[in-house]
Parts: structure tokens; sequence; C-alpha cells
């Protein structure tokens, strides 16, 4: 079994209210000094495929679904 | 003209079905709730429908799948794979496609919005993306037809007109890959609704509860026969479901009425 | 444990003894404490008795089953001698069902269901996913009737959200917890479909240490397809549906039933569920499939208590008992003991009991749907529940000991309260300050920032939404009404009515404040208040002072409720809701009432709608400052409690109802929180239009007392001027002219009293958008 990370994150340049909203939170807690909040998700997909493999069936994954070109950019990583 | 068939298509989450269903039974037209199991074979014999045998296809509001992974990226994969051909063939046939709110979301995801290269894009080229505020938002907006004659769905409604029609989303901005996108579906009168203010000015928030570019609120495909909105006019057949009706009105029809009507009008007889 | 009290039983599966027959008094409160039972020592004994008789030792999953069926959640051993007393008793025909959750007639063909719980524990811990399983496990009670749920109803009560100063350990922020417990109900409302349409905050320092999560709903069913929730009687299978078993959710009755400490947070965390919606929308589906198809006997929830409740409920309420086969419950891991299978609360989770001819249908339609179904057990002919793992009996026990449970008649202490003689009232400044004060106080200030995350109109049918006035220049509403069925006009309006700081100073007044400020809320829209449910949250009643109290609110609520002629088919009672260190929450006995209206298109919304009305005050002001806003906020004590004179509340209403009928009225408002003034206040600020009061009429007080008096029973109406007389007739000597509408602020004759209604509007606009971060602030 092969375990890979996908991160999926925001395309630079598109709003991240999620973001800005939780910068602005922990900073309304005290929290001093953050530069900047971007929110990632990341799946963890474990597949029965050699780590080449899994990481180019990954990738179609983000293709297909995973992903919104439009405004969102992907990375695989293999464990 | 014999009756209009019109699927209403939902999987778990979607939410809206009923008061769509019903908004086409008020226009006299015979909407059906189909569950996407019973397209793509998994039903029982007597529950499977096939997309060919309606007239309209409408998408409603709600969370497919929770809205996982993105607003409406589950349900559009999942009919691409169950029932993808078929739907293009709808699509070119030229029937009628109407998505509102998560419906206009999975036709975004699914590619058949805007479409500007192909019926139906291998991946999407546009997104509705988190509003402005990060936060979901019910509240009244006000939409005026801009489209120039290219959107068959709303050839019932007179061009310039406003009407009131509520929002309630959470991912309702749209975006394109570059800058002039909204430019682009402007030229190509691919813009349908824009949220304008009380006035008909140009809406600020919260008018434009979402923020998206250039106040777009609804957009159909080149060919005209595909339209998604984010406003629910499903929301306000008649005039008591509008949230300031108490103040004062002159029709019990509610503003959401003409639309409904006019997308059920766009049926080719 | 001090010596072998448990002893595993040599089987494939985890599984022990309990030495209870040997067991004395110490070793039995030690087995309670190391089970997590939450049972007292007095209740082991009982067990130990029984279990003498039978002959022989129980099982863990034996005395876990008891522990759950005998907790105050599952059995209301401490509230029982007082609900019936005062609350079972009104009765009235058009009652359809006191099940899971009551049933009223709605017209001909339809019923309505309504019902309010608490969900104050779990939310205290993990405010998102307590507040969305609240929100899950009510919509279960209206699902289980065959009534398709119609609208939520969410009144929350905290600290002050923007509190400074240290929290108590252990304790969180008010703020962070209201931030969680709104994106709860939110994520799971707007998920489900269902809107959110009425409900309220309560803010006090008192909350702070335990907030409270009270989730309603309302539903609505076709009269032939209302649902049992037991089963049909012997020979029929029980089939659970929806999610799977888990660790989730173990103990969370006992956990409802104590009171919070400071290590809550760490040792509670397993009876803090996660909710599925998307799990949920389907079974919901399902469910009304096989129901509208008469394929099912009974459908029940699985709340508090799970599987152990569920089954034994339904078992004992159809004559019979049930064999259980406990290996066959879908997990949602291995390795689980049976004990933890029986009594866990995951969520999203349904049992239907059905002839065993119609189990195939049954199942087809489940499958449809794509939700596990799986029969789990038989109903019996004696009234019994035994148990099976892999074919071996794990538990057998009589069902009606197991879910009888015991009743305390407890002592109590009456509370001395307030006659106004010695009240003190404050130095005031001007009514200008005081009016903008009061507005802007969370209590009052406008709840947009919630109510807006909330999808209120999904399903369509939301006549009059929360806020009303001009569109986006909203002011607050008072009933939200529904049209439920398609095509027709009849609504159904909702309402919350409770004052914590009334019953706290006078339990109960208080508890009669309650029922007519949901009834005025009612009325306000012009609907004819027909039910109410109710959510009893007090403190530890095994403290006589905090028992008095409920007792007292109890009564107030039961009697109004009778005067009124008005049934109260279902409740919820949340005891022992205590911060860390004792320190007890402000009784609040939360009312939901649930009012009818033939025509929507006659409904009447609060804000002004001309310039040159008159304004009417409805109902009577009297010295009644008692647990005012006004004292609150600016130190006046020992005010008198308003209290109810039922008989002339229900003529006023009747009234009224019929002057609305007549269209003699354009707004109307009902007045509570900070009186005359903020009423009008109010209604100036969703109009978009001023006000000259002139309250010489209002005889015999002080100007003070007139515009800041919170004295029940009492509208603002606006009445076109052409109408004032015909509306004057209509309400007898129940209605006083205190001004008219005018110009573009709120004026106060003889008090030199001038503000804009723009500033009436900022004070209660802006203050929680503020504290809780918006848009605006950018």
């Amino acid at each position: 079994m092969t375990v890979v990370d996908v991160r999926i994150e925001l395309k630079k340049g598109v709003a991240d209210p999620e973001g800005s909203n939780t910068k602005k939170t922990l900073e309304s807690l005290g929290f001093k000094g953050i530069d900047s909040v971007r929110t990632v998700k990341v799946f963890e997909i474990t597949l029965d495929a050699p780590a080449e493999e899994a990481k180019k069936h990954a990738e179609e994954m983000c293709r297909q679904l995973l992903a919104n070109p439009v405004i969102q950019k992907y990375s695989v990583v293999v464990r | 003209m014999s009756e209009v068939r019109v699927c209403v298509l939902r999987i778990e989450g979607t939410n809206c079905e009923d008061e769509m269903a019903e908004a086409f039974r008020m226009c006299g037209a015979a909407p059906e709730k189909v569950h996407l199991n019973q397209m793509s074979g998994k039903a029982p014999p007597e529950l499977r429908r096939s997309i060919e045998d309606y007239d309209i296809l409408a998408l409603p509001g709600g969370f497919s799948a929770g809205d996982y992974v993105r607003a409406g990226a589950i349900f559009g994969a999942r009919i691409k794979s169950s029932m993808g051909r078929q739907l293009r063939d709808f699509v070119d046939s030229e029937k009628p496609v109407f998505g509102v709110c998560n419906g206009f979301q999975i036709l975004v995801e699914l590619g058949l919005l805007p479409a500007a290269k192909e019926t139906m894009e291998p991946s999407p080229t546009a997104a509705l993306y988190n509003n402005d505020s990060g936060r979901f938002e019910c509240r009244p907006t006000i939409l005026r037809n801009d489209s120039r004659g290219r959107c068959r769905l709303v050839s019932q409604v007179p061009s310039g007109r406003t009407l009131a029609i509520p929002s309630a989303h959470a991912e309702g901005r749209l975006l394109g890959m570059d800058e002039d996108f909204a430019d682009r579906l402007e030229d190509n009168d691919q813009v349908v609704f824009r949220y304008v203010g009380p006035e008909g000015e140009k809406a600020g928030y919260p008018w434009n509860p979402n923020g998206s570019k250039s106040d777009i609120a609804g957009i159909c495909n080149p060919a005209g026969n595909v339209l998604g909105m984010m406003p629910h006019p499903e929301r306000v057949m008649t005039r008591f479901t509008h949230a300031d009706w108490t103040r004062g009105y002159t029709s019990e029809d509610g503003d959401g009425k003409e639309i409904i009507m006019s997308v059920v009008k766009a049926v080719k007889s | 444990m001090s010596r072998d009290l448990l002893r595993r039983r040599n089987t494939s599966f985890e599984l022990y003894d309990v030495s209870v027959l040997s067991a004395g008094d110490s070793e039995l409160a030690e087995i309670s404490s190391t089970l997590s039972l939450s049972l007292s020592l007095d209740e082991m004994k009982v067990i130990r008795t029984y279990f003498t008789k039978e002959g022989r030792d129980p099982t863990d999953i034996e005395v876990q089953a008891l522990g759950q069926a005998w907790s105050e959640h599952c059995c209301y051993k401490s509230s029982k001698p007082i609900l019936k007393e005062f609350v079972f008793g009104i009765d009235r025909d058009d009652v359809l069902s006191r099940g899971d959750a009551g049933v009223m007639v709605f017209d001909d063909d339809y019923g309505y269901a309504l019902r309010i719980e608490s969900h104050n524990h779990p939310s205290a811990i993990e405010p998102y996913g307590g507040a969305a399983t609240g929100i899950g496990g009510i919509l279960r009670d209206v699902v289980c009737m065959g009534a398709q749920p119609i609208g939520l109803a969410d009144p929350l009560c905290f600290g002050y959200p923007d509190r400074k100063g240290d929290l108590p350990p252990g304790v969180k922020h008010p703020r962070y917890l209201m931030g969680g417990v709104v994106s709860g109900i939110r994520d799971y409302g707007n998920r489900c479909g269902i809107p959110t349409i009425t409900g309220g905050f309560f803010f006090d320092e008192r909350y702070t240490g335990n907030c409270l999560v009270n989730v309603g709903c309302l539903g609505i069913v076709k009269r032939k397809d209302l649902a049992n929730n037991f089963a049909g009687g012997p020979g029929e299978v029980m089939i659970l549906v929806g999610g799977r078993t888990g660790r989730d959710g173990i103990h969370g009755v006992n956990f409802a039933s104590r009171d919070l400490t400071e290590t809550s947070q760490d040792d509670s965390r397993g009876a803090v569920q996660l909710g599925d919606p998307i799990t949920k929308e389907p079974v919901m589906h399902a469910c009304f499939e096989v129901n509208e198809k008469h394929l099912v006997t009974g459908m029940k929830d699985l709340g508090g208590g799970g599987l152990s409740c569920v089954v034994g409920e339904m078992a004992l309420a159809g004559g019979c008992g049930a064999d259980v086969d406990v290996d066959k419950v879908p997990l949602k891991e291995s390795g689980l003991a049976p004990w933890e299978i029986w009594v866990s609360e995951s969520q999203e989770r349904m049992m239907v009991t059905c002839k065993p001819d119609n189990v195939a249908k049954v199942l087809e339609v489940f499958a449809l749907w794509d939700v596990i179904a799986t029969p789990i057990a038989k109903t019996t002919s004696v009234q019994r529940m035994r148990l099976f793992m892999n074919g071996e009996m794990i538990f057998d026990m009589d069902l009606e000991f197991l879910t009888g449970g015991p009743v305390y008649v407890r002592p109590y202490a009456l509370p001395s309260v307030p006659d106004g003689s010695k009240e003190k009232f404050p130095d005031l400044p001007s009514n200008k300050e005081v009016i903008l004060t009061l507005l802007s106080d969370p209590n009052v200030a406008s709840k947009e920032w919630a109510i807006r995350q909330y999808d209120h109109e999904v399903r369509a049918s939301t006549a009059i939404h929360p806020m009303v006035g001009k569109m986006n220049e909203t002011g607050p509403g008072d009933a939200s009404v529904l049209m439920p069925v398609p095509g027709k006009w009849k609504g159904l309006a909702a309402a919350i009515g409770c004052n914590p700081w009334f019953t706290a100073l006078d339990p109960y007044n208080g508890g009669k404040s309650g029922i007519d400020e949901a009834c005025r809320n009612i009325v306000a829209v012009g609907a004819r208040p027909n039910a109410f449910t109710d959510c009893l949250n007090f403190g530890n009643p095994e403290r006589p002072e905090r028992l008095g109290e409920m007792r007292e609110a109890v009564r107030g609520i039961g009697e109004t409720a009778k005067g009124l002629g008005i049934p109260i088919p279902s409740g919820n009672v949340s005891l022992y809701n205590e911060a860390a260190g004792g320190r007890a929450i402000l009784p609040t006995p939360m009312i939901l009432a649930c009012g009818l209206i033939d025509d929507v298109r006659k409904a009447i919304t609060a804000d002004l709608k001309k310039e040159g009305s008159c304004l009417f005050l409805v109902g009577s002001t009297k010295r009644e400052m008692g647990g005012s806003l006004l004292f609150r906020k600016f130190g006046g004590s020992d005010g008198k409690v308003p209290g109810v004179d039922v008989a002339r509340a229900k003529e006023l209403m009747d009234r009224l109802l019929r002057a609305m009928d007549s269209r003699l009225v354009l707004s109307c408002h009902d007045c509570s929180d900070g009186g005359i003034a903020v009423a009008v206040a109010e209604m100036c600020i969703s109009g978009g239009i001023g006000a000259e009061l002139d309250l010489t009429a209002i005889g015999g007080l002080e100007e003070g007392v007139k515009l800041y008096s919170e004295s029940n029973t009492r509208w603002i109406a606006e009445v076109d001027g052409k109408n004032a007389e015909a509306f004057s007739d209509a309400m007898g000597d129940g209605a006083t002219c205190i001004g008219i509408t005018k110009g573009a602020s709120l004026k106060i004759k003889g008090a030199r009293t001038d503000i804009p209604v723009t500033e009436l509007r900022k004070a209660w606009s802006d203050p929680i958008w503020k504290i809780m971060g918006g848009a605006g602030d950018e």
C-alpha cells in the first residue's frame, strides 16, 4: 500500500475569507506577529499501487475531482 | 403543446427539490423528482429513468454530498460518470437545463457553464467560490435581466426587468481563469442576471451578497439553453414568501414565477 | 478495584460479570463510579435486590443498560412528580399524539409536530459538534412521528460574548461558544434543508460556566400517516437504520445528568458525538417512504441511551419483550465490547419495527437511498429483554424493571420573592441615553449576524421571516410563520418565550411570563396560540432551592397554559446545569409556542408601515420593574416581577386577533425587554419611520416606569387613523392611544426626547456584528 498526501490550496491572488477571518480571530485572542493564515486542504489517500503509479493516479484524481483549476492548485507527495 | 416533463435531479444532500418540483407544477409542467441512482441503473427496474424522457433538466439547491471537496464537485463527478454522455446529448439537443444555487455550482463543476469552447468542458473553467464575507448569507437580493437574447430560458422575462429573488449560499462568487473573464461573458451575451440595488443601481454588499465580479448572479452557455443562477426563484412563487410583502404588493404572484414560467416556455414544441 | 468486582467471562468478546450480589455498600458505590454508571447507592441497592431474586450476578452490559435507563435524562426521576402535578393534565381533543414529539391538528388532513429539547452539556465542551448533533436529534424526534421537519427554533444562552477578564478553569469564552454553536446549527440545519425560523439569544454572566443550547423543531404530517414510536406487538422485526455504531457518544446521558466540572473537557470527550447531516438526509427520506407505504408499525430515534433505551422503550410500549442479536449491529470499528455497542449514542440512527412479511420491502427502500438497514431484533410475547452475542445470552432482564426507573420526590425549598415594597429605582440619564443603551444591550441588539447565516427560507414556505421590514434594513420580528402545505394559505406560527431574569427573582411569575411572552409573539403576527413545548433548564435538583425554583416555574407555566386552555404535548427537562464550583445558571424555562392562522395573507409584521398612523398600547402598564432590562443595566433592585392575569390575557388576545382579522391593524409588536420605549424604537427601526409618543393617557405612573416597565400581556399596534375608533371599540378598555407615526425620529412628549431613527438603528444593529466580526468591520 502506498500513502499519498494530496494538498489542495488556493492559487495566489484568490482571496481566502476563511484564512483572513481566522487570522483576525487569532489576533483578537491576543496572538501577535501573525503574517498570514491560509486554508489548505489535505486528502490522505491510501492506494494499492507502487509509489510512482500512485502519484500518477492521485494527480489524475486532482484533475477530475479534487481541485478546480480556476481557483486551486494541487501537489502530491508520496509518503 | 403536450405536457412538459421536468426531471428534478437529486442525490443525498440535495434539499430544494420539493419546492423546485412544486414551482414547475405551479407553472403547468409535470415535474418528477429523480434520484441519480435511478439514472445509473442501480435502482429496481420499475424505478429506472432515462434523461431522454424529459424536456427539462432541473438541478435544485442544497448541499449535494455535503458539498465536501467543493460545492457541487461530487454531484458533478457522479453525473459525469453515470450519465455524462446522455447529458451531453441532452444539452446538444438544445433542451433546457436549469440549475439554482447548488445546481449552478454543479453545472460549473460539470463544465456545462460557462462552456466557452465545448458543450461540456473536460474540467471546470469557472468556479463559484466562498462569499467575500466568509459567511453563509441568507438575504433578499434583486436581480436584473441583462440577457440580450441569447438565453432562451429567460426569453419571456422582459430585458432589464428587476426581480426580487432571495439568495442563500456560502459559495456564490463567480470566478474565472483570468481578469477579463467577466467581460468575455458579457461580450458573448452569457450574463443573464446581475445583482442590483433597490433602485436598480450598482449593487454593493449586501445587495451583492457574495462579491461576484461585475455583480454576476446567473449565466448561460453559448447555446443559450443552460442557465445557472445563485438566487432561488422557486422560493418566491407567490408574493407571500417574499421577505417584505407585508409592506404592500400589487400581485399575488411572486417574482420567481416569471422566471420558472419562462423556463417552461423554453421547451420547443 | 478493591477486589475482584469484575470477572472476565471466557468469551471471544469482552464481557464481565459484575459481583453485585456479594458487594457491600462501599463496593456498590465503587462499581457505579468505576463503570461510570452515575447511579446512586440507593439505586445500586435496588439493582442488588433485583439480581438476588434472579439468583445471579449481572453482566457489565446489564448494569450499563440500567445506568442509561435510570439517568435523569431518560427517566425524569426528579422532575416527573412536578410535571405530573402541573403540566401533564392539560388536554384538548386536537392533541393527536404525545409521542417523541407532540402532534396537534393542523387542519382536516394534516397534523403538525412540535418538540424542543436541550443539548447543553455537549455544547459546553464542543460547541460546534454539540449543537449540530442537537439539531440532528430533534429532527429525528419529529421524523419518527412520520412528520416532515419544516422549521427549527434555537434559543441559546451564553455569558456576555464581549466578556472581559479571567474565566474559571475549564470554561470556554462565551464568544467562542456562541461562534461554535451558531456554526453547528447553521451547518447542520442548512445541510438538512430545514429552515431555522426562530430562536433567541440570552446573555448573562450566570451562563458563562454552563451555556444552554435548546433546539426545537416543527414538522407536518398527514394525519393518516401519523406514526407510533413503539412496536405493533410480539413477533415483529426491529430494523436498525442509518449510521454505524461506534465509540462516539458513550455515556452522553450520564454526562447530561451531572454538573460540569473543571475536567469535563477531558473526561467527557467520548460523550460528544460528531454529526453527519448527509447521512441524516437520506435516512429521513427513506423513513418517510416506508411510513407512507405503511410498511412499518413504529419508528423511534436513537438518542440518549442509544440502543439500550430505544429497544426497551419500543418493546415495553408495544406490550412485548425483545430478543436482540447484538453482533448484528453494524459497527464503525471492530473490537467494541457488547456494552459499548449497547449504550453508544452514535448519530444518525433510527429504529423501525415491522411485520416479518414486510422486512424485504423495507430493506429495499433503504437500499435505494443508500442507507444501511439491518434487522437486529425480534419482539417477543414475554416482557423481558434478552441480548445475544454470537448466540450466547449476555443479558436477561424484566423490561418493566429496566425501563421503569426510580422516581424521587425530592425535598424542595421555596424562594422568597420581592413584593416591590423595597424597590430601589435607579437614577437615570436622559431618555435618549437610556434607550440607546437598552437597544445596544446584546439581549436586545440585532441578531442578524446569526439569523442570516441560517437558511430561514429553504422549503419555500416562510411567509413571515425572522427579520421584518424594508429589505436589508430590517428590524426584529415577533413570530415566524410557515405555510406548511403547498397550495394552502393556512399558516403555522412559531416563537420563543422566556425570561430567565424574572424566573430567577420570582420563579412562579417567571414561568407565567414565559408563556405570556410566547403567546404575545404569536398573537403579534395575527396567529392564535395553539400549543406549547417546553425545555426546562435548571440546576442540580438535589439542592432543595434549585428544585424549588423549578417547581414554582413549572407551576406558573402549567397554571397559565391551563388557564389559556393550551396544551403542552411535548417537552424536555435539563437539570444539573451548574458550572464548576456549583454556580447555577439562571433558571431557564424555555417555551416554544405554536400558533395557527387561517390565511397567512392576513399576517402582520412589526415594522411601521406609514406616517400618520395612531400607535396604541394594548394591555396595562404597571409598576413591575423586577428583573427588567432597565434595572439590570442601570442598577435598580427589589422590584416586583411582572405577573399575568390569565383571564385578562385571554380576553385581550381574542380581541386583538379579531381586530387583526378585520384588517384594522397595520403593524404590531410585542412589548417586552425595555418596555414600551424599546418596542416602539424597534418598530421605527424596521419601518424606517419615526414616532411621537405621548404617554399621558397611561395614568398614575412616573415616566421611567411607563417607558421601561416590562408588564406582561402588552403589544404596540399601529392603526390607520381612519380605523382608530373602530380599533378602540374592538379592544374594549384594552387599548390606549400613545402617539402617532411621524417623521424620522422617535420623540417623547414632555421629555424633550428626540432620537433620529438612524441613531436607533445604529445602536441596535452594530453591537453583535462588532463582537462576532462581520463584513462591515473591515
